[in-house]
């Protein structure tokens, strides 16, 4: 799996902010996290001498997308169980928007998200935006992390 | 350590803000005396500055103390983007509280979050224990 | 798992909690958070009963501790943010009784704000108000995140709610005023978060009721005028609004007076309320228990002849220990020794001091009296007051041979 510094070295590095980051090493950070796509970086896509890396990149960061290999992490040791993700997820929302929706246990079993034991399960993973058909990037759960606890590699 | 010991390490004075943190927070659920509680509470986060300024090395040892009291507690490098040199943070604990001054101008409430302190390195002193605070 | 338990590891008693139980100790939680599931799940060195430091049984050690409280000039009676409202009630009438200092930890937290609320001077509302309507949410001085970490989930930002159906995104601004970038802080993202110097609350809050009166805001602090105005203008615009008033705040503020300018300014222009960040379980309990009765929330002597309350910062905690005019203490539901500058609460140790508590702690270890209670909302039942005034019934779930504070209290009040 690719990592930053991976990733980093095959972007402009010119620090241009067209992106909207205050560095390319900000968005090879959130590029790993999948919260911008390669397509992103207009440099990248547009001049002609970052062709290579804007191949190998694409590369990189497209097969996580396949259903089975979600790369969902949640880092338990980090998690403090708040239930930030599990309200804000829009999978929880949608299947159970009695109980995580409204800020509670959740009450379903379709639910990605559910904390036990003061940190956060996932399940249901098939489920996630971010995959299959209709996908889209959707940062919910890691925006709403206070301590970065869940990644997507 | 050798020749160090004979040089002494650079003081500074510093200004303390105390704060709250779950995760110290649940080894005091625990245990008061736990390891996991000494381990998240005898602690004094700096800005890498002052670390340079103590000569000392992030997760080092250091005094920290006042005319309130003295503990050694590790120093850590803080995480904050934005310079805060001058000014270091501290868990709410029996640690920063041996620091807070019984000063409270007859109001009842001591200043728990804002205090002067002044740092130096321990060079490898051990961290106050729970029951040596006392 | 059907029962829906309460969780006390703060004043959220977050009501949802569902457990799993495997001789007779819990063995998963579920829905609370890191800090609540250590709470629940009780402490690894349980307080045992003593007198001088000797294991005792129970009858001796009460009746030890009623002799010292018979026997003491100016007792203190000091904690209760962990203990139900049923003890409370007991320690008010023991007070009554010996004629006692009566005090809780609001005395140095909270208590000025939920003084406040309770004779009217601030606007309040409950945390289902919050969920339900608020679409601005300032957090000021507070780190819920670290503190109360569900607030954020179950009430203040990302539920759904009655007037808030599309989520937190579209539906809720969350602010954050702080001294340091906490988690919070990175939550309510950079561009909501106003960082200012300590001690630079009051100034910012005036700053602040200028850019509210079309004025130009100013502070010695030079924080950017423009900032400060598009805040106002987002407050301005605010159907429900809630200020999470925190420590940071209340310790950096001499009096109320700026917050209460800044809450009638915010009043007159758009609707807000204020929601004290309370964090022990049932603090505001105590405050509620004892202004019933003696019309104070803290802080007061009663006279054991007339059962009258004097009240004022002489009889907090804090200055009787510092200026020593206790000399017996019983501590319930609380450590003192932690949680007090070790230069006041140091003289302690120097006095007969009873502790009642289902936890082994730093005060207790100076005790000449122990005596372990049951753990509320775990081991006994009772009722306790979330930190918006809503009283919330806490359920047992196991069984144990320690006795429920309230007990306690009763016997000792009984053998004096
Ligand atoms: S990325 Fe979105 S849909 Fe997927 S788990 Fe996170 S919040 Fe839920
Ligand atoms: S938001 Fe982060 S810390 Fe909170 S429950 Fe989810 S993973 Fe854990
Ligand atoms: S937020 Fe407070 S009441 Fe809720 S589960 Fe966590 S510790 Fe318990």
């Amino acid at each position: 799996m690719a990592n930053v510094m991976e990733i980093y070295q095959l972007l402009p590095k010119t620090n241009c902010k067209e992106c909207g980051k205050s560095t390319c090493m900000a968005f090879a950070v959130d590029l790993l996290a999948r919260k911008v796509s390669v397509d992103d970086c207009p440099p990248l896509v547009n001049d002609a001498k970052y062709k290579a890396g804007y191949e190998k990149l694409s590369e990189m960061i497209a097969p996580v997308s396949g259903v089975t290999d979600t790369g969902l992490i949640v880092h338990e040791d980090k998690c403090i169980g708040c239930g930030n993700c599990v309200v804000a997820c829009p999978v929880n929302v949608a299947n159970d928007p009695l109980g995580a929706g409204s800020g509670k246990a959740p009450t379903s079993d379709k639910v990605i998200f559910k904390v036990e034991d003061g940190v956060v399960k996932a399940r249901n993973v098939q489920e996630c935006r971010r995959f299959g058909e209709n996908r889209i990037l959707c940062v919910a759960c890691i925006d709403t992390c206070p301590t970065k606890a869940i990644e997507f590699v | 350590m050798g020749f160090g010991q004979f040089l002494a390490s650079p003081e500074i004075k510093l200004k303390v803000v105390t704060y709250r943190d779950v995760f110290q927070n649940t080894a005091q659920e625990t245990s008061r005396f736990g390891e996991e509680y000494e381990k998240s509470s005898a602690v004094i986060k700096l800005d890498p500055k002052d670390i340079a300024k103590l000569a000392i090395k992030d997760g080092d040892t250091v005094i920290v103390k006042n005319s309130s009291g003295r503990v050694v507690v590790k120093a850590m490098k803080s995480d904050y983007e934005d310079s805060h040199a001058g000014i270091a943070y501290m868990v709410n604990s029996p640690w920063s509280n041996s620091l807070v001054p019984d000063e409270t101008g007859g109001t009842g409430v001591p200043k728990f979050k804002n205090f002067e302190v002044t740092v130096q390195g321990a060079k490898g002193g051990k961290v106050t224990g729970i029951s040596e605070i006392f | 798992m059907s029962e829906y338990y309460v969780c006390t590891g703060c004043a959220l008693l977050c009501d949802d909690i569902e457990v799993e139980t495997e001789n007779s100790k819990i063995k998963t939680v579920h829905a609370a958070c890191r800090k609540g599931v250590a709470r629940m799940k009780g402490c690894s060195d349980p307080l045992e009963c003593t007198v001088d430091s000797e294991n005792a049984d129970i009858d001796f050690a009460i009746a030890k501790a009623a002799e010292i409280l018979r026997e003491a000039e100016n007792p203190l009676i000091f904690g209760h943010g962990n203990s139900s409202s049923e003890a409370q009630k007991l320690s008010i009438g023991l007070a009554k009784k010996v004629g006692a200092y009566l005090d809780d930890t609001s005395s140095f937290c909270q208590g000025p704000v939920i003084e406040a609320i309770l004779q009217d001077k601030l606007k309040t509302c409950t945390l289902d108000d919050i969920r339900h309507k608020a679409d601005v949410i300032i957090f000021w001085g507070a780190d819920p995140s670290n503190s109360h970490p569900r607030h954020l989930s179950r009430y203040s930002y990302f539920p759904r709610g009655k007037e808030r159906q599309r989520g937190w995104e579209e539906d809720r601004t969350a602010i954050c005023v702080d001294v340091r970038k906490s988690e919070t802080a990175v939550i309510c993202g950079d561009n909501r978060f106003y960082q200012i110097p300590m001690g630079g609350d009051a100034e910012f809050m005036d700053a602040l009721l200028s850019a509210l009166s079309s004025k130009v805001p100013k502070t010695s602090f030079g924080f950017d005028a423009k900032r400060i105005l598009e805040l106002a203008n987002v407050l301005k615009k605010a159907k429900f609004g809630v200020i999470c008033v925190g420590l940071g705040l209340i310790y950096s503020l001499e009096d109320l007076e700026p917050l209460f300018r800044l809450m009638d300014k915010l009043n007159e222009v758009s609707d807000f309320n204020l929601m004290p960040m309370v964090g022990q379980y049932n603090m505001r309990g105590f405050n509620h228990n004892l202004y019933e009765e003696a019309g104070y929330i803290n802080r007061v002597k009663f006279n054991s002849e007339t059962a009258d309350a004097e009240h004022g910062p002489d009889f907090s905690v804090v200055e009787a220990l510092r200026n020593k005019t206790v000399d017996a203490a019983l501590v319930i539901g609380s450590d003192p020794l932690s949680s007090l500058p070790l230069s006041v609460s140091r003289y302690l140790a120097e006095i007969p001091l009873i502790t009642i508590d289902p936890c082994r702690n730093l005060t207790s270890s100076k005790a000449k009296v122990t005596i372990p209670c049951a753990l509320g909302g775990v081991e006994s039942g009772g009722t306790a007051v979330r930190m918006d005034g809503v009283e919330v019934e806490l359920k047992k779930i196991l069984d144990t041979e320690n006795l429920p504070d309230a007990e306690i209290l009763r016997k000792i009040t009984e053998a004096i």
